[in-house]
């Protein structure tokens, strides 16, 4: 009895011996996806790595009616804050940025988290959120109401994130302020370039505005342990005075 | 050749400025409005510190002759200053601080502050590197906190 209990015994070990060594390996090779959630903060370029830091941004190219009338608001924006006398922007007035500004505000992380179905984005600045939903077909733009954030629809191609996005409100400025029309679609592909460098190559088409598509990318560095901040802007105290320049409210006693 | 230059040198001055901005950088809003090239060092007692977004408050009283002239000192947002050591009760309301600020360029008391000396003579800046701070482990990777 107890031999035949052994042999037994002896057989699972060697089956379950077996499934794993077939089923294991195979799994991996399968499953190329990272897992991305977590906290994962800006990397800037200067002083990376070269190994893991972004590659240079590419050219914007705007359509001639576009071009102009955006060098002269670039360049009254750089006169007005040499007199020290800002431009008021919307996120002066505590607007959230949106899409794709949203993903790279001056040092604040962003965190991921994946779930069955579903990738959420969530910035620390503003408390912004995105909605990636994996593994659907994108909706046509003119059934997408305008709005921050669009809609998003990811894939994974290998290792890689795919995010498709459209539906960008026309009144939101743009990465570097560009200007964009209804029509505009963000790619963005994210990938690990190390165990805790992620890149974000973003690709930003818009066959209204501009003569090719724009595409930069965006690195970040992962915050083990890192416990994102509430950000609820409550207390404003910038504001644009009646000749349109921005002034900071004095506090009292 | 000396007008290219002076562009070049000029884009890399503004490329230092935003740098070392960067780690107090704002969500919201431009600095241009406060002279950061010229700092000015005040001392006086806290009347009232606001720890909120998108900015913390620290207003003060700093003597002046027999009275007394109230400035306004715009720091970074929690988050920011929390990277960089702070807490939410590192300054309270009757401490006696020295603070080194970048004041409003149109001469009103307000500005923003680039360091501040405690009662107890710890120093703290306006902000740190993003995710460097009180819990976070340091970085597996080796990189210039932006």
């Amino acid at each position: 009895m107890v031999s035949l209990v052994s042999r037994v015994t002896a057989s699972a070990v060697a089956l379950l011996t077996l499934i794993a060594v077939v089923h294991g390996p195979l799994h991996a090779q399968s499953n190329p996806r990272p897992n991305l959630t977590g906290a994962w903060a800006p990397l800037g370029g200067r002083g990376a790595d070269p190994k893991v830091a972004p590659p240079p941004a590419g050219p914007i190219v705007l359509k001639p009616e576009y071009a102009k009338p955006y060098q002269d608001a670039r360049a009254a924006d750089a006169a007005a804050a040499k007199r020290g006398e800002p431009v008021a922007s919307a996120s002066m007035s505590c607007v959230p940025y949106g899409m794709p500004r949203m993903m790279s505000v001056a040092s604040y992380p962003i965190e991921l988290l994946e779930t069955a179905g579903q990738i959420t984005i969530v910035t620390e600045a503003f408390s912004e959120v995105r909605r990636v939903f994996m593994d659907q077909p994108q909706l046509p733009i003119d059934e997408v109401p305008p709005g921050f954030y669009g809609h998003s629809v990811g894939r994974w191609e290998g290792d890689t994130l795919v995010i498709d996005t459209v539906g960008i409100k026309e009144s939101l400025a743009g990465y570097q302020n560009i200007p964009h029309s209804d029509r505009m679609r963000i790619t963005e592909r994210l990938r690990l370039v190390a165990p805790d460098v992620l890149h974000d190559q973003i690709t930003i088409d818009d066959p209204v505005v501009l003569e090719k598509p724009v595409v930069y990318t965006l690195a970040y560095r992962k915050l083990p342990g890192y416990k994102m901040v509430e950000f609820v802007c409550e207390n404003n105290r910038e504001y644009v005075d009646d000749q349109g320049r921005v002034r900071m409210r004095l506090g009292g006693r | 050749m000396a007008r290219a230059f002076r562009a070049v040198a000029g884009r890399m001055l503004f490329g230092i400025v935003v740098t070392v901005l960067g780690a107090a950088a704002s969500a919201h809003h431009s600095f241009a409005m406060f002279d950061t090239a010229n700092p000015i060092t005040i001392s006086g007692v806290v009347t009232t510190v606001q720890w909120t977004n998108p900015h913390v408050y620290i207003e003060l009283d700093v003597p002046e002759g027999q009275s007394a002239r109230h400035w306004t000192m715009e720091l970074g947002s929690p988050s920011i200053l929390m990277r960089g050591g702070w807490k939410f009760n590192s300054v309270k309301r009757g401490d006696k601080v020295t603070a080194v600020v970048s004041p409003l360029r149109n001469g009103d008391p307000g500005s923003l502050l680039v360091r501040l000396t405690l009662p107890d003579g710890r120093v703290l800046g306006n902000g740190g590197p993003a995710g460097v701070g009180p819990g976070v482990a340091p970085p597996a990777t080796a990189t210039s906190p932006r």
